[in-house]
């Protein structure tokens, strides 16, 4: 049966510490200076009255991703639980998906010479029923990942019970990852 | 070894806390395969000792992630954790012993062989003894095991010259500690209602267990965070209410808050009658230091205080006011923490769930329990009694450093102490992974110190700015190819930990216990150690323990699953002895009416023999607050997550999310200095000058600037962190907070123009 994968990344409990994007670096060899995921953490407002805000960029996993149907040879495509794949060898890394990404999650791996992104760690945790390297290591557990259609999963559970944002949601691409926007803080 | 029924249940215990760890069940079948193996063992890329595994695919450590037979680890790990692997493999690490070739510190080496680096050190402090007596040498380390190790190589050659890392460090919470309770406190985040933050940035410098309970209370909407730092940190970010307080006067916000609960009446008298000591002396003290008066202080206005104040008294005992981990704030420190755990005492949180409480020791609990389920460790590291006086004074009677313990010294008084040869002749320093050029105050005077000496031997797995100034160099193993003896981590439920290697060294290196036994063998003292190997130290610690030993390389972590004990709670006493029905619910309530370690044997609001030594620090009161001292601006420092003070720079990864720290400054101080995003000026003052990269923001108060800690290095052999970024330490200078001698680390400075 296909999946429904779901990644919810809540602001509250993220704290910016980076040890997703080094675990991804690590699982996934991610040559220095690229990055599939990092943490960017700003803070808004005038002083004294301020907020911090957490934000995960990486590949969304769009369920209608743009980044597939500009690709020339197929090496985008989507795999049957709705993932967002690159077969390496044949991309010609002609940077269409890289424009056509409104998340820009796309970039060139400048040891490969292809495109990457992340994958959910497909190959070596996810098909082997393992959490993908940045919800495992997550220093505060403001990662969480699963089948949404599992009723009983926490991911399910999670957005039965909070209010979730999906990214761009206005471009209809339906990402698989959402988040639980910040409670406390100014937002601007 | 016979295993006793008493060990048998322990391990029994942790068996059962096992079972409840899907997670690593669901590790293990489905990647263990072949060469594919997990090492359990305690990580070291800063030093909250998390537990880690890692995971080793043929010899080589390939992933790191939590531990989860410590079950508050789960998988998780940070991005230090996670870079062991980039450190192991950093092609900059040490390799082999180094011998000085030109002047000190010019920078010259000559490769040499462990064999004859050993024996030139060894004969090194074999002369040096016999010229100017063994307390001509200091010993110098960050606590933990290196540190008992080289505490003990010490004593065993005579020197009573040991210094850890905690006059720098933590030195005001432990010597309040003691002073005020006779014994360490800890808190309980988890499930506390209302916690008051003074600037304890957990969010950066990580401990996963406590980091992970602070963000579940952060981030749950029906508890309340609130945080003072002139800082808009990580954790002000996740605060309910953050104040950016004026630098270093913590103090006077707190002892409002103690006037406004004495003066109402609003604190737990029950509590305060019945265990404390000094409730006059308090009240006399606080009387002026109300909310209005320390408005001037702090820059909080006095209604805010009369709200806190109500709001963490209605909130009691279920309260926590967060006495942080590294507080050097102001001259004032001992009084500031002293001020935060009598606050605490005050709301009767003490051994209350969501308060603070007691460590329960392996010994009480078998007195407890009527059986010894705890196992006793031995030290391996003997440390016969010294009976010569420190250079620094600490622990001696009419010293102004009689309350620092003197096993952990004053490294402030170092500098100054080599460079008058007082109170006798200080000739050699050994270091071990201790970079005081960059950790420690006036770097600039401790380097004219330290190049008058006759021997500096450095032992680290990087050539640090210390290091460049050394006759030796030997390098040694990161933790993941060592092993180590047992710890023991007390708190509400005892655990026991062990770094197991996972792998062999790589290259040429070795561990400071090898290298301290071959020594003490070359220096005559070999037998003053009951081990050579390490198998050896580990049986001779566990006394003969096989079960706990072999659950220790096995797991890396064991606990025993007692229920969690506060000996005030009542449902938690109640439970406890419904687990052992052999156990009597007085006995239990009656661990807390004992004598505590204090001189007055209660908890001392006021400590006679502190205010006999020094007048007007024996009951908290509005003292030495001032840190600017004239300057325009106060400069402060702290730790960020990416890096371990001055540690970690060079590895790989780290250094890639991180190279630099540049100055932080609010826009309106920089348009009034015509700065600019980006733009290179200098911070200065009567210590120092030092170039600065300006970095806008928000985020901090206008009369104050901030500095991550570590960079600013003079590491020509690791030319990636070479002179990147900026030290703050340059411009501390080598005054200590009285009564505990901890290190200042906020201070006055002017900004000038490039």
């Amino acid at each position: 049966m296909a999946k429904a994968y779901r990644l919810i990344f809540d602001e509250n409990l993220c704290i910016g510490c980076q040890a997703c994007n080094v675990a991804c670096r690590l699982e996934n060899d991610v040559p220095e200076g690229v990055y599939r995921l990092q943490v960017h953490v700003t803070t808004q407002g005038v002083f004294p009255h301020l907020g911090m805000h957490f934000e995960r960029r990486s590949c969304v996993m769009c369920d209608e991703p743009p980044c597939v149907s500009v690709c020339p040879t197929g090496a985008s495509f989507q795999s049957k639980d709705g993932l967002v794949h690159i077969h390496e060898s044949q991309c010609i890394t002609c940077k269409y998906c890289i424009l056509a990404c409104p998340y820009h999650a796309r970039f060139i791996n400048p040891v490969k010479n292809v495109v990457e992104k992340c994958t959910f760690c497909f190959d070596s945790r996810l098909s082997k029923a393992l959490d993908p390297a940045c919800v495992s290591v997550c220093t505060t557990e403001a990662l969480r990942f699963g089948d949404v259609s599992q009723e009983n999963s926490t991911v399910a559970m999670l957005s039965r019970k909070e209010t979730l944002l999906f990214p761009k949601a206005h471009l209809g691409t339906k990402p698989k990852v959402c988040f639980i926007p910040a409670r406390k803080g100014v937002k601007v | 070894m016979i295993e006793s029924y008493a060990r048998r249940r322990f391990l029994q215990f942790s068996t059962a806390a096992l079972s409840m760890q899907g997670s690593l069940r669901a590790w293990e079948p489905s990647i263990l395969k072949g060469e594919d193996k997990w090492v359990r063992s305690v990580c070291e890329m800063c030093s909250s000792r998390c537990a880690i595994e890692v995971r080793v695919v043929d010899q080589k450590p390939v992933w790191l992630q939590g531990n989860a037979f410590d079950a508050r680890m789960h998988s998780s790990i940070c991005a230090r954790g996670l870079s062991g692997v980039s450190q192991l493999y950093d092609q900059d690490r040490l390799r082999t012993p180094l011998m000085r070739v030109g002047q000190r510190g010019e920078n010259r080496w000559r490769e040499a062989s462990w064999d004859e680096a050993l024996a030139f050190v060894a004969s090194s402090m074999q002369r040096l003894k016999q010229n100017y007596g063994a307390q001509s040498m200091l010993f110098s380390s960050k606590t933990g095991e290196s540190f008992d190790l080289l505490s003990s190589f010490a004593a065993n050659y005579g020197s009573p010259n040991t210094f850890s890392h905690w006059s720098s460090c933590p030195i005001a919470i432990e010597s309040a500690l003691e002073q005020t309770f006779g014994e360490r406190a800890y808190r309980d985040f988890e499930h506390a209602d209302y916690i008051v933050n003074f600037g304890h940035n957990l969010f950066e410098g990580l401990d996963i267990p406590l980091s992970k309970a602070m963000a579940r209370f952060a981030a749950n909407p029906s508890k309340k965070l609130i945080v003072l730092d002139p800082r808009f940190s990580i954790m002000a970010g996740k605060a309910d209410e953050w104040y950016p307080i004026k630098a270093g006067q913590d103090l006077a916000f707190v002892l409002s808050l103690l006037h406004v609960w004495l003066r109402d009446a609003k604190y737990d008298h029950a509590f305060v009658r019945r265990y404390c000591i000094g409730l006059d002396a308090l009240k006399a003290s606080l009387k002026e230091t109300t909310p209005q008066w320390q408005e001037r202080y702090t820059g909080i206005d006095a209604k805010t205080i009369e709200r806190l104040a109500d709001e963490i008294y209605r909130a009691a005992p279920r309260c926590i006011l967060d006495w942080g981990h590294k507080a050097t704030t102001s001259p004032a420190e001992f009084q500031r923490t002293r001020a935060i755990l009598i606050a605490n005492v005050l709301m009767g949180n003490v051994e209350k769930k969501g308060g603070i409480y007691f460590a329960k020791t392996p010994e009480m609990l078998n007195v407890l329990l009527q059986e010894p389920l705890f196992p006793l460790l031995q030290s391996p590291y003997p440390a016969p009694e010294v009976g010569i006086a420190r250079i620094d004074g600490a622990g001696e009677e009419g010293s102004a450093y009689r309350f620092v313990p003197k096993k952990h010294g004053v490294l402030n008084a170092i500098a100054d102490a080599i460079l008058t040869q007082q109170p006798y002749a200080i000739k050699g320093w050994f270091l071990t992974r201790h970079n005081p050029l960059v950790t420690v105050a006036d770097p600039q005077k401790m380097r004219t110190a330290m190049a008058s000496l006759d021997l500096i031997v450095v032992n680290d797995i990087y050539m640090s700015d210390t290091a460049m100034m050394a006759d030796v160099v030997l390098p040694e193993s990161t933790y993941l190819e060592r092993d180590e003896s047992i710890h023991l981590h007390h708190g509400l439920v005892p655990s026991y930990t062990m770094r197991n290697r996972a792998l062999m060294p790589l290259r040429g290196t070795q561990s400071l216990r090898e290298t301290v036994r071959s020594l003490a063998d070359a220096l005559g003292f070999g037998d003053a150690y009951p081990w050579k190997t390490m198998q050896e130290l580990r049986a001779y610690q566990a006394k003969g323990d096989s079960a706990l030993l072999e659950s220790l390389v096995k797991r890396g972590y064991v606990q025993a699953t007692i229920p969690p004990l506060f000996l005030r709670e009542e449902a938690s006493v109640r439970a406890f002895c419904e687990r052992y029905a052999h156990v009597d619910l007085m006995r239990v309530s009656e661990m807390f009416e004992r004598r505590r370690k204090t001189p007055s044997g209660k908890i001392e609001l006021f400590c006679a023999h502190i205010e006999e030594a020094f007048a007007g620090y024996g009951v908290p009161c509005a003292v030495d607050m001032d840190v600017q001292h004239n300057y325009p601006y106060t400069l402060i420092s702290g730790k960020s997550a990416i890096h371990t003070n001055a540690h970690t720079q060079n590895v790989p990864y780290l250094h890639a999310l991180m190279s630099d720290n540049p100055l932080w400054m609010h826009p309106s101080t920089a348009k009034a200095h015509g700065l600019r995003q980006n733009d290179t000026c200098y911070i200065e003052n009567e210590i120092g000058k030092e170039k600065v990269k300006v970095f806008l923001t928000e985020g901090i108060r206008p009369d104050t600037l901030f500095l991550y800690m570590g960079f600013g290095r003079q590491t020509p052999l690791l030319p990636k962190i070479d002179r990147k970024g900026s030290s703050a330490s340059k411009l501390l200078p080598l005054k200590t907070a009285p009564v505990c001698g901890a290190m200042i680390t906020n201070t006055g400075v002017r900004i000038v123009r490039a």
